[in-house]
């Protein structure tokens, strides 16, 4: 295949010709840049120590650079060795480096279980059973109604990226509010996520789901209002009556009524 | 020297170590290396610019086909008589090295944490117990 092109438009042009079933399933291109260069570039700007105190924010110091660390353009060896150089003492950057571990532990499971990730690794803890199995043409299209949900969608479908806390909202939506099984949601973001892994990924979503882990991850509006600075719910056509208004004991018995019973 | 190693090997660069800093470009710098685009894979086109970008950074030929024939055809016409790759836990990266018929050297991938014995995965926290430590250390090994 070509390897000259004078320009990233000339190169997107070509793919586009070369690649019509991607372009199918999305025709948009990221603006985020692949290369190495790129990634020592984004490296140079990482804060491990900030990173722990506001990395849930969706404007907190997040590093951006899952893409590369997926595909082995920088090596989790090495930005660990990066940001231990950037702080005083190594425990500064512990949360920065713990983040990196989960990596290198999805990646251990997937030596371990190979293809057997993509099933339920233990019975939902959510007393339902009952779950479909495609995805909602109203999340793919982004128009549920709900101004996170569908930000968040268009935002994964245009960019393929997302914040983790964004992803993790997401997935408990498909699953908790929804009633799909994980495995709709997570062939979803593989398709688009720049780091889409299938470790990472389908083990994340199994954690949200409680398949791979002792309860399902969900959450209330005022978290995500918190996190978000509030800016999806203030323009959001649903606000004040919303699928995650209420605390968690209300959603959890909303959400969970057979379970909490058993 | 073994007759295995005595042309130059063909370099095979997967989706998971797309770096010029790569084991196999660093054991065999001056080998050919391919990548081939595997028609298995369903990604949307965003994935794909980003990963040819990575790839216009490499010397590497970038191919498209079945990995297997792909790989074959081109180690024969360099006149390679092996293929050198980095360990992958892709099951689709494993059904390719075992269908290939020449010999493959699996190079190791940079570790983040050395850990010897078994590990136990049964969840995070029982092996953030046995990796903390070398975590937190440059170059992730425990000194002895």
């Amino acid at each position: 295949m070509r390897r000259d092109f004078t320009d990233r438009d000339d190169l997107v042009a070509y793919l586009r010709h070369e690649f019509p079933s991607a372009a199918a399933i999305d025709p948009h291109v990221s603006p985020i840049l692949g290369g190495r260069r790129q990634a020592l570039g984004l490296l140079q700007q990482i804060q491990p120590a900030r990173y722990a105190a506001s990395r849930n924010y969706l404007a907190g110091a997040v590093t951006h650079l899952s893409p590369y660390i997926r595909h082995g353009v920088l090596t989790l060896a090495e930005v660990r060795d990066f940001a231990l150089r950037r702080v005083a003492n190594p425990f500064e950057a512990l949360k920065f480096i713990t983040e990196l571990a989960w990596r290198d532990y999805w990646q251990r499971l997937y030596t371990a279980w190979g293809r057997g990730i993509a099933l339920d690794r233990e019975p939902y803890k959510t007393g339902h059973t009952d779950y479909a199995d495609t995805l909602p043409p109203d999340l793919r299209e982004a128009r549920t109604g709900l101004a996170c949900m569908d930000a968040f969608s268009r935002q994964l479908q245009e960019t393929g990226y997302l914040h983790n806390h964004a992803r993790m909202w997401m997935a408990a939506y498909v699953v908790h509010f929804r009633r799909v099984r994980w495995q709709a949601g997570a062939e979803w973001f593989l398709q688009h996520l720049l780091d889409g892994d299938p470790a990472s990924n389908h083990l994340s979503w199994q954690w949200v789901a409680s398949t791979f882990s002792h309860r399902p991850y969900f959450f209330n509006r005022e978290n995500l209002e918190k996190y978000t600075g509030g800016s999806y719910c203030r323009e959001c056509p649903a606000r004040g009556h919303c699928d995650f208004e209420g605390t968690y004991d209300e959603l959890s018995q909303r959400l969970f009524p057979i379970a909490l019973d058993s | 020297m073994s007759s295995a190693n005595a042309s130059s090997p063909l370099l095979w660069i997967h989706e998971d170590c797309i770096s010029p800093t790569s084991p196999p470009f660093a054991e065999y710098p001056l080998a050919p290396a391919v990548w081939v685009w595997d028609d298995s894979l369903d990604w949307s086109l965003k994935r794909i610019v980003f990963v040819y970008e990575c790839l216009l950074e490499l010397p590497v030929a970038i191919e498209r086909g079945d990995p297997v024939a792909v790989l074959q055809s081109e180690a024969e016409r360099m006149g390679a008589e092996r293929i050198v790759t980095v360990q992958s836990p892709s099951p689709r990266w494993a059904e390719i090295r075992s269908a290939l018929r020449l010999p493959v050297e699996v190079l190791e991938p940079i570790p983040f944490v050395e850990l010897r014995g078994t590990v136990d995965l049964k969840r995070f926290s029982r092996y953030w117990k046995r990796a903390q430590t070398p975590a937190l250390l440059p170059g992730g090994t425990s000194p002895s």
